[in-house]
């Protein structure tokens, strides 16, 4: 009985929603506005537009970059913590929670004041007598979009990483280095194959969030840097085509989640 | 046995060095922007590029009469107690019922509602707009927190499960054998046990409403947050105003992060 309220709330706040999302991706869009005639026609345009090809390529390729590159960071991030530096692994831990509530759009509204022509960045390597004049690539770039991503992106990923390598018991290690192991052996053949949930939600994270991320490339991007999701919003705010900006939205988030599905499931034959 | 397991785990000094300064770099990449923000909100001049010319408040003076800065300011405070309260109490008579539940049932009970936290605020913020366009309830700051509430539960829910995994059940059969009603072993057991996880839980959905963005910007419609005026203004060119609002954000989020922090004793290891 107690369980009834939360329950209720979440499908009627969370499930609900999402499933009228679902149905006005079916309705015909006319005259600038839409009616609820169904129609397969938002998702044929969702699949087959060379317009929309280019966006979601785009997307993918930051968001692998930006994904990996997160993984990367933060497992070595969390080994340093775990197997180096185990003295001061609670308060450097506790600096990345802090990190996380830093602010999302105040942080990436930093990253413009730092990246621009007058920016912090610029003053540094001229000052540095790196370069002679304020690079412009700085801001509205890819550069830009990813640099913000992993910064927002890189606490999320020690997260998990962390708490996977957390509880390897350090009884394993011992043993394998009582039978003679390496150091480097042992993080290949010990803490990475125990690590692997950690990584995966770490990379599975970075990547949804990528891949749906919108604000990022708008402000911090040039107008050839958009990703799907500002695409999304255009039509939203702008055609108020709402029926295919849902078609997006929903074909994105399907082929994502089935595009993990498969990595994951290679990645498991391969390492098998 | 520590003293072992360090031996075995000890390295070289230069190892150390470069992990040390590994460390460091990741640490200054995650906090340049929050200084930078903090730094030159209390600059005196207008220009970005952190050449200090003097310490001053003249930009938070700026946005204190701004009436349109206070007023998002009031409804960022409305949305956060709101959310905060709803989410307090679906997690409270949540883990209630869980409690009485097995130990499987329970997990489950308390996987479900952790799918919003991976889910794109991008498509739940355009799911809400579209179920409130069908129901035809206009946007509003009670739309956005209504949105607020389904963030925010994942990490209610996070807190009060690890609370009940050292919960003693056996308190509650004692209270039980020693004849006391449901109500008052509600009352003076169950909730004194629960009450830091439920306050920690509730300052970190304050926490998760002040900053939240992407929902408030699909519902709130008229009625701006703190982060939605700082998108518009951002959009219309940089402005060192900004900064204090952002500076504002930052120290509320932190403190309130703090405070769940404290009061709930979130398992840092």
């Amino acid at each position: 009985m107690l369980l009834t309220p939360p329950t209720l709330y979440f499908l009627a706040l969370f499930v609900v929603p999402l499933l009228v999302l679902l149905l006005y991706s079916f309705y015909t869009y006319e005259n600038f506005s839409f009616v609820s005639k169904l129609t397969l026609a938002n998702y044929t345009q969702a699949l087959t537009s060379p317009a929309l090809r280019i966006f979601y390529f785009r997307t993918l390729k930051i968001a692998l970059v930006v994904s990996i590159t997160v993984v990367v960071v933060s497992y070595l991030f969390s080994h340093i913590l775990m197997y180096v530096l185990p003295g001061a692994k609670r308060i450097l831990y506790f600096l990345v929670l802090v990190s996380l509530f830093g602010g999302y759009l105040v942080r990436i509204y930093a990253w413009r004041t730092m990246l621009g022509r007058n920016g912090a960045l610029n003053g540094l390597l001229i000052s540095a007598h790196l370069t002679d004049h304020p690079l412009s690539f700085l801001l509205n770039s890819n550069f830009a979009i990813a640099v913000a991503l992993l910064n927002f992106l890189i606490p999320l990923g020690v997260l998990p990483i962390f708490s996977a390598m957390q509880n390897i018991s350090p009884r394993l290690l011992e043993a394998a280095q009582d039978l003679g192991a390496s150091r480097l052996r042992t993080a290949r053949t010990i803490v990475l194959p125990l690590t692997t949930r950690g990584i995966r939600a770490a990379f599975a994270f970075c990547f949804i969030a990528t891949m749906a991320e919108w604000v990022t490339p708008q402000l911090l991007g040039g107008p050839l840097d958009q990703f799907v999701g500002n695409q999304i919003l255009y039509e939203f705010g702008e055609t108020l085509n709402w029926p295919l900006g849902a078609a997006i939205a929903l074909t994105l988030i399907a082929s994502v989640v089935a595009g993990l599905a498969i990595l994951f499931a290679l990645l498991r034959l391969v390492t098998r | 046995m520590t003293h072992r397991r360090s031996r075995l785990l000890r390295r070289g000094a230069g190892g150390r060095i470069t992990a040390s300064v590994y460390v460091a770099l990741v640490l200054i990449f995650l906090f340049a922007p929050l200084v930078v923000v903090v730094l030159v909100s209390f600059s005196s001049t207008s220009n970005m590029n952190l050449s200090l010319s003097g310490f001053s408040i003249r930009w938070y003076q700026q946005i204190a009469t701004d009436p349109l800065v206070v007023a998002a300011f009031g409804r960022t405070a409305l949305a956060a107690i709101v959310t905060a309260l709803i989410s307090g109490v679906l997690g409270l008579t949540g883990a209630l019922g869980a409690v009485r539940l097995t130990r499987r049932w329970r997990t489950a009970v308390f996987t479900v509602p952790l799918v919003p936290l991976a889910f794109p605020a991008l498509l739940f913020g355009i799911g809400l707009a579209t179920f409130y366009h069908a129901i035809g309830l206009g946007f509003s700051i009670w739309a956005t927190i209504a949105g607020h509430v389904i963030l925010a539960l994942p990490f209610v829910f996070l807190v009060l499960g690890a609370a009940l995994e050292r919960f003693r059940f056996s308190l509650l059969e004692a209270a039980r054998d020693l004849g006391a009603g449901s109500f008052t072993i509600f009352r003076t057991v169950t909730l004194p046990l629960l009450r830091p996880a439920i306050l920690g839980a509730m300052f970190l959905s304050m926490a998760i409403s002040v900053d939240e963005f992407v929902i408030a910007f699909f519902t709130a419609g008229s009625q701006q947050t703190l982060p939605l005026v700082l998108y518009g203004r951002i959009n219309l060119g940089v402005n060192p105003g900004l900064n204090a609002i952002g500076s504002i954000l930052l120290a509320v989020t932190m403190a309130l992060a703090f405070l769940a922090a404290r009061t709930s004793v979130l398992e840092i290891p």
